[in-house]
């Protein structure tokens, strides 16, 4: 069974609160709702609604096309690539040849994902400490290993050893590729001359290394058969990158008759081990007799083998150090009109933002709470048929005053049906005053504060069509939420509607017991209209007047766990 | 600690603005820097006395009354109930010698938490029941969940949510996430309602 958590706590506004305050993904062209969804309630139990719903903070606002753009609407461009390990910026340049991991001495563990460190294997602390000569001593030498603190992995247990503690990813490459650098420097390099290939009679070991002979192999078979024969439009030009590709696939669609008829040599395959052939080993007995001796801890799970940058580790020694992946800092852009809607510096240490158009500061947060009933402490599970008031507050970051109108479904969507009702589905929520004077944000929150005293003197009262409590910039409003019992019982065939279908009688699903409210926000302000914003503006009502505004989303409240019995 | 209003409230508030309850373990005080700000609750465990060794000198706070500061923690921090901060230790040209823990400002660490890390930046949240391996960097607005054990020596860049035994990068702070980690609300909520007189200095 899931934790309760996020439910247990007395006042959920920070827990729930995740779940209030998701937030519906509106259409990313038209203002408010298309058409076509005007007529059903949004579903959070819809599978799709994954994918609609982010909690506020991973959404931002386009303040040119007045919209909410969420993490799957927004288009995300590179700033910076960096190593997480070490911060070092790497070049976008250098991670295309290079790779996408770091080149310095980052590694992961590949038993844990911990971070290894270089240590010496001649680690004779004890006697350098016990010596007079300490301070003479240069510090640890000899071979070192790369080592993980966290589940004391070793490098030295697959028979990596280091000679010096710099560099270790061109120490760990020349290791694993064998003492000839060759085919895996080569392979960065670009092309490959096949003649430096034939100096290495070696079998290259790793799987790189294999590609590059293999490929070099080719490359030098296409060109002695190009060369050889003259036709135009012959296998020579069979390479992907080479712009013949184009003029061969042509020339076969236009069909003209200049066809290879005989080729002047053919292509063989490779054959020999340094051309990168390898027969596949089908005897396993090695395999089976290494499992039998080391059992299952010698083998490797899922996700070691995952992580390895090469395949085909099956055991426990089969597992090499993992070069931390790097990562990058982006910029996020609106997908119609391209605006920057965040823009981080570029700086790897730099934590600063340059744009930074959060949602949070352009539409109502929502908080969602119990209503305090004085000595009752707030269930932890909500009781079905048994109603239940729940406090919304809408808080307003803006500094116009917003027209809130609310709708919800007058049942939950899903098997269990909860019935929910808005007492007061229409406020405004005044302006978030400019907080440049501390002593007039104090003021008002004294005002505040007198006001809910004011308040708390007997006007305190669940009525529908009023507003509950009321600040500088928030309301609360009350939600009255009656569960729906998660027994089923079939209804009485006599009792049966015929338009009803029958109640699903299967079990309870994960989660199904969590009552969710889709619930429709439609936010109505009045704002100056901003000077880029002349001209651009569809509305075409930019006047001196105020500019009417109107945004419109679904959120879904999460409001408890109902209980079983 | 010796203060003579016993009576007065369980927390004792500084000139800069620090909460320290008095049910809260500090030990080597004199090396502890508060910057200011900064709430202790009851329980907490600030190990100051685990202070740099230099050369060949005791480790007892008392014996090296230079100024060798061994946590510094900075401004609106908030350390909760039952957590630990402690100095990371290692052995430094053949002699074991801890290294001071520098936090800085608006750092949440939750109930029950063990922080030895070598740097904790700014707007980092630790939750409860974590631990902070020894030499760890962690960089500014990071987010490490509930339980979370990030191994000894890890490096954790910015905007980072972290979480798993061992700690891994999970995910990244979004952009509207950032406010969540100002502290000076939590700060307002923490106190006696009548601030006695400041008995200590700014260092505890």
């Amino acid at each position: 069974m899931a934790s309760f958590t996020p439910y247990t706590v007395p006042a959920p506004t920070t827990c729930p609160a995740k779940r209030a305050n998701l937030t519906a993904r509106p259409p990313p062209t038209s203002q408010g709702l298309p058409e076509d969804d005007e007529d059903h309630a949004f579903d959070p139990r819809s599978p799709r609604s994954n994918y609609s719903l982010y909690p506020l903070e991973y959404l931002l606002y386009c303040v040119d096309c007045h919209q909410i753009r969420c993490p799957r609407c927004v288009s995300e461009e590179l700033v910076t690539i960096y190593c997480p390990s070490c911060l070092f910026e790497v070049g976008s340049s250098s991670v295309k040849t290079e790779g996408n991991r770091c080149t310095r001495s980052c590694f992961q563990c590949p038993v844990c994902v911990g971070p290894l460190a270089v240590q010496s294997l001649e680690s004779a602390p004890e006697a350098s400490l016990l010596s007079a000569d300490n301070a003479a001593s240069s510090g640890p030498t000899g071979p070192w290993a790369l080592t993980c603190s966290y589940c004391t992995w070793s490098s030295s247990e697959v028979g990596v050893k280091f000679d010096k503690p710099q560099g270790i990813f061109a120490q760990l490459s020349k290791i694993r590729n064998g003492s000839n650098t060759g085919p895996d420097v080569s392979l960065t390099a670009g092309d490959t001359s096949p003649t430096k290939r034939e100096a290495n009679l070696a079998e290259p070991e790793s799987t790189r290394a294999r590609f590059s002979a293999l490929r070099a192999f080719y490359q030098s078979q296409l060109a002695s058969s190009s060369t050889g024969s003259s036709m135009a439009g012959g296998m020579g030009d069979y390479g992907f990158s080479s712009p013949a590709a184009l003029t061969r696939i042509m020339s076969i669609y236009s069909g003209s008759s200049s066809k290879p008829k005989n080729k002047a040599t053919v292509m063989r395959e490779a054959d020999i081990p340094n051309e990168g052939f390898r027969p596949i080993n089908l005897d396993e007995s090695q395999a089976i007799l290494k499992l039998r001796a080391g059992g299952y801890d010698e083998t490797v799970t899922m996700a070691q083998a995952a992580s390895q940058t090469e395949e085909g580790a099956h055991f426990a020694d089969d597992l090499w150090p993992v070069a931390s992946l790097l990562r990058t800092k982006r910029a996020k852009r609106c997908p119609a009109c391209r605006h920057i809607l965040s823009k981080p510096e570029a700086k790897v240490s730099n934590t600063r933002w340059r744009i930074r158009l959060v949602a949070g500061n352009h539409i109502p947060s929502v908080t969602i709470k119990p209503l305090p009933t004085p000595g009752v402490p707030p269930p932890n599970v909500l009781a079905p048929l048994k109603p239940i008031q729940y406090l919304l507050t809408f808080k307003n970051p803006m500094f116009d005053s917003i027209k809130v109108t609310l709708a919800t479904p007058a049942k939950t969507p899903g098997r269990f049906a909860s019935k929910v009702t808005v007492l007061c589905p229409q406020f405004t929520v005044g302006a978030n005053s400019d907080d440049y004077d501390l002593n007039e944000v104090l003021k008002a929150e004294d005002r505040d504060q007198r006001d809910r005293r004011r308040d708390d003197d007997g006007s305190h009262q669940v009525e529908a069509g009023k507003v509950f409590e009321r600040g500088r910039n928030w309301v609360s409003i009350v939600v009255e939420v009656i569960p729906a019992t998660l027994q089923i019982q079939p209804t009485p065939s006599l009792l049966q509607k015929a338009d009803e279908p029958d109640a699903d009688p299967a079990p309870l699903r994960e989660d199904e017991d969590i009552l969710e409210i889709p619930m429709f926000v439609r936010l109505e302000w009045e704002s100056e209209p901003s000077q880029d914003q002349v001209g651009v503006a569809p509305s075409g009502r930019e006047k001196d007047a105020k500019e009417k505004r109107e945004l419109a989303y679904w959120s879904v409240l999460g409001i408890g766990r109902i209980s079983q019995d | 600690m010796s203060s003579r209003k016993q009576v007065k409230g369980e927390y004792i508030e500084t000139d800069t603005g620090n909460k320290v309850s008095r049910k809260a373990n500090l030990i080597g005080t004199q090396h502890i820097m508060l910057g200011g700000k900064t709430v202790i609750m009851a329980d907490a465990m600030v190990r100051g006395d685990l202070t740099r060794t230099v050369s060949a000198q005791g480790s007892s706070g008392g014996a090296a009354p230079q100024s060798n500061t061994s946590i510094f923690i900075g401004r609106y921090c908030f350390l909760s109930r039952g957590c630990c901060l402690r100095p990371p230790g290692r052995i430094y040209k053949g002699a074991f010698t801890y290294m001071p823990l520098r936090i800085g400002d608006h750092v949440f660490v939750g109930e029950n938490s063990v922080v030895q890390a070598a740097t904790i930046g700014s707007h980092v949240h630790i939750a409860a029941n974590a631990v902070v391996g020894e030499f760890a960097i962690v960089k500014d607005y990071v987010r490490i969940l509930e339980g979370t054990v990030v191994p000894a020596n890890m490096v954790i860049p910015s905007f980072s949510v972290v979480a798993g035994q061992p700690g891994r990068v999970i995910g990244e702070v979004p952009e509207g996430g950032h406010e969540q980690f100002e502290m000076r609300d939590l700060y307002k909520t923490v106190g006696n309602n009548i601030p006695p007189p400041a008995p200590a200095a700014a260092a505890a």
